[in-house]
């Protein structure tokens, strides 16, 4: 076989036009992480008192670019990313026209600039410009309408990368007649197959009403449609987010543990239900809207606890992957094999720490999912803790770990320092594990989430599992310990580009212990996939969103408009208070606000 | 380096092992973490959100 | 299809898992009787609240025996009446809206938790048991003044309620 000599050439080598591509994504990717990281110190701190270097209107702001920096703009560049090298790899030949390819990362980049930008403005008054509306955007709050432009220009970037990958498989498939789809390529094809169904209701959200809305084209619209739409999009893009990690937990984390994937088909299976499950699940985002009638959040709950399915079957498959990968390393004993492991490596603690990060994240989910339960916990600080560890640890570490071991890939240079790498992944777990678990636990003493300034005037709230002071001391310390821990992971990475190059850097990804022969044909069925993923989200949502606009109108019932951008707006906002609330605290505000 | 994970990978990479590997050791690991999940659900739902003031019957 | 025979265990556990956590749900809502928010109130109109009959004069009134209505207006930054004060020892039904843009009604460290979304009536009932005071907040964002939006909700004596409200004009 061709596979020693195969096997010494590295996906620069083979494959310099897509590398570069794959490095710009990456690239644009991490720049998003060190904004999101600076954003997150700031709001860490001022969150639980111990520095407030900006005034509290600002905070907004700096969630908002927080929130869409970290996960839309760090989390899908590097999926775009990702994915280019998933689909060149594993079908072994170039992609169609790399103009094209380019064309739609061009595409995201300025969508992302034009979004950032309008956000970023919110900090200077010399510009009439601001979209403090957070990664929801709640209607009727309204953002600069740039921020919307911005919005869907990024879309339809990342709809032009779906088209690019699926355009590549079918020339593969062209060539390769018969052929079982290679496993990276099934799963950025499953994963973009989501991503069209759950982005076209935020695309429709956005372009239909939201927009000329912020032209001033229409009067008003119907804050639970818009917020039901967004919601539509708001689930799945989780898994958009964690599909990526899946793929590098399957398929690269197995190697680095010197073992193969457990079972091929069921990671085809898991991803098949990723496609029909993500969507008709977003009402659970909803369950304490008014307006929604309880039985279809029933539904939505019973989709949603069905989707843990996918994940719990990870759990055991990428497991069984490590746990061969020790015994293979001379692993003995019940669990005496994990020491057996490379720890060592930053590329494989990462992700396993993620892996970890990712079961304890499940629980909350479980408690998220739960219909009832939710009065509990209902945007609490509860939830940020949760998706610090999802999103914020299953995704965000892996995706760091991961890093380690394809950027030699991708540039034929070796990480400046492993051992930095090292400590960095470990230094985030710690981070992480403090401030989530305080965040947890204040989440269930009531304290909100999205706010400035937690400690309120009237009352204070009860102990649990340690006073609210306390708790803020270890969200502080986690916070800290998680931006030290991307600045050393950005500060490796740049030092690893001034590297020279050099050979022999090559890895090769081993096939399945129990490969795509035992895999039923119909899994590669897309068609028929999609078919079933479409009918699932209309019977989930046509009755809901049928509901909706019957009660409310399309443009809603009587329902004002309130600009977070211009000036004249916060004035009229500032007049329309009525006294008898909080004096002082009003004046000050009102102050700042001008 | 691309095509080893499709179909016409070399038969003895994918052939035999399979049967002779148990992973008990994952079945252990997930059994302790599937006692933890089901401990801490009966622990939030029915002490911690059950046990609240102010419960919503309507 | 090959699936090893842990692998069926464990899938069957997960099962098995769901299953627990959406009969909890279900016993949640059978047993204690834990109702959702739900679409139960017909739409408003945000900008008019000013005329309808319920929000005009946010208030709490006594609605049968031991029954109390609370009609609760949240606004860019707070809540009205503020604060809500409410009876020990009742049954008492929130009616919240809001008359500009989306807010919460969160009575911390309870169950009493709801989105408000202008053109939309959250209604929920409670039970109140002892004299205490609760403290409530908004927990959506909604606007630059947001974390400077909070009220109170007061649990009160069966005596001192009446006698604020025979007290004054019942503001």
């Amino acid at each position: 076989m061709s596979e020693a000599i195969e096997g010494d050439r590295t996906f620069v080598d083979k494959f310099p036009e897509e590398a570069r591509i794959v490095r710009a994504a990456l690239l644009s990717s991490f720049l998003a992480l060190v904004i999101g990281a600076v954003l997150g110190i700031i709001q860490t701190l001022h969150r639980t008192d111990v520095a407030r270097i900006i005034p509290s209107t600002d905070y907004y702001t700096v969630l908002t670019a927080h929130g869409v920096f970290m996960v839309i703009s760090f989390t899908i560049f590097f999926l775009v990313g990702l994915f280019t090298w998933a689909v060149t790899r594993s079908l072994d030949r170039p992609l169609i026209d790399i103009r094209i390819t380019w064309t739609w990362y061009a595409i995201m980049a300025v969508g992302m600039t034009m979004t950032g930008v309008s956000i970023l403005a919110g900090f200077t008054d010399a510009i009439d410009m601001s979209a403090d509306v957070l990664f929801t955007f709640y209607a009727p709050l309204q953002a600069h309408p740039m921020f919307y432009a911005g919005l869907a220009v990024f879309i339809v970037g990342s709809w032009i990368a779906g088209a690019d990958y699926f355009r590549t498989w079918l020339a593969w498939k062209r060539e390769n007649p018969g052929e079982r789809i290679p496993l990276q390529t099934f799963m950025v094809l499953m994963t973009m197959a989501m991503w069209y169904i759950a982005s076209s209701a935020v695309a429709a959200s956005v372009l239909i009403f939201l927009l000329p809305w912020s032209l001033g084209l229409i009067d008003q619209v119907n804050p639970t449609l818009t917020r039901t739409l967004f919601w539509f999009f708001g689930h799945p893009v989780v898994y958009f987010w964690l599909m990526p990690a899946y793929l590098l937990w399957y398929t690269v984390l197995p190697k680095i543990a010197g073992g193969r994937l457990f079972s091929d088909p069921l990671a085809r299976v898991v991803f098949v239900l990723f496609l029909l499950l993500s969507t008709p699940v977003g009402i659970h985002h909803q369950y304490l809207d008014p307006g929604i009638a309880e039985g279809f959040k029933f539904i939505s709950m019973t989709n949603t606890m069905f989707l843990l399915l996918p994940s719990l079957l990870t759990a055991f498959t990428v497991v069984a992957s490590v746990e061969y990968g020790a015994r293979q390393r001379g692993g003995t004993g019940l669990l005496g094999w994990l020491t057996d492991l490379p720890w060592r490596k930053p590329e494989f603690t990462g992700m396993m720490l993620a892996g970890l990060m990712f079961a304890a994240g499940g629980f909350s989910g479980m408690v998220n999912a739960g219909m009832n339960i939710n009065y509990m916990i209902h945007n609490t600080i509860w939830v940020p803790g949760h998706f610090h560890l999802t999103v914020g640890t299953a995704v965000a570490l892996t995706f760091m770990a991961a890093t380690y071991w394809i950027w030699p890939q991708i540039s034929n240079k070796p990480i400046y320092s492993r051992a930095v790498g090292l400590f960095q992944v470990v230094l985030w777990f710690i981070g992480m594990a403090l401030m989530s678990n305080a965040m947890h636990a204040q989440g269930i003493m009531g304290v909100p989430r999205r706010t400035a300034e937690p400690e309120y005037s009237g009352f204070e709230y009860a102990t649990m599992f340690g006073g609210y002071e306390e708790l803020n001391i270890q969200i502080a310390i986690g916070g800290t310990l998680l931006f030290v821990s991307t600045i050393l992971f950005i500060g490796n990475l740049v030092l690893t580009m001034g590297n020279p190059k050099v050979s022999g850097l090559a890895e090769t990804l081993p096939p399945a212990l129990s490969g795509p022969d035992d895999a039923p044909r119909v899994l590669d069925n897309l068609r028929l996939w999609v078919a079933i993923a479409v009918t699932l989200v209309v019977l989930a949502y046509a009755l809901p969103l049928a509901a909706i606009i019957n009660r409310g109108g399309l443009l809603g019932p009587g329902v004002g408009t309130y600009p977070v951008w211009l000036a004249p707006g916060l004035d009229a906002l500032a007049n329309a208070a009525t006294p008898p609330l909080a004096g002082d605290a009003w004046a000050s505000l009102v102050e700042v606000v001008r | 380096m691309g095509r080893n994970e499709t179909a016409h990978a070399p038969a003895d990479d994918v052939s035999g092992d399979t049967e002779e590997f148990d992973p008990i050791g994952t079945l252990t690991l997930i059994g302790i973490y599937f006692t933890i999940l089901v401990l801490s659900w009966v622990y939030i739902y029915y002490i911690e959100f059950l046990g609240r003031d102010l419960v919503v019957v309507g | 299809m090959h699936i090893h025979a842990y692998e069926k265990l464990w899938l069957a556990a997960s099962v098995l898992l769901i299953l627990l956590l959406l009969g909890s749900v279900t016993y949640g809502a059978v047993g204690p009787g834990v109702a959702m928010v739900s679409d139960s109130e017909q739409p408003v109109d945000a900008t008019a609240l000013d005329e309808d009959e319920r929000f005009s004069e946010p208030r709490v009134e006594q609605v049968g025996e031991n029954e109390y209505a609370a009609y609760v207006v949240a606004f860019q930054f707070g809540f009205q009446p503020d604060p809500i004060v409410i009876p020990e020892d009742s049954t008492v039904t929130f009616y919240v809206t809001s008359r500009d843009v989306i807010h919460g009604f969160e009575v911390a460290g309870t169950n009493a938790n709801t989105m408000v979304v202008p053109g939309e009536v959250s209604e929920i009932t409670v039970e109140t048991d002892e004299p205490t005071e609760y403290g409530l907040i908004c927990n959506e964002y909604c606007g630059a003044g947001h974390h400077v939006m909070e009220g109170k909700v007061n649990v009160v004596s069966q005596a001192e309620y009446e006698n604020q409200t025979s007290g004054g004009d019942g503001e």
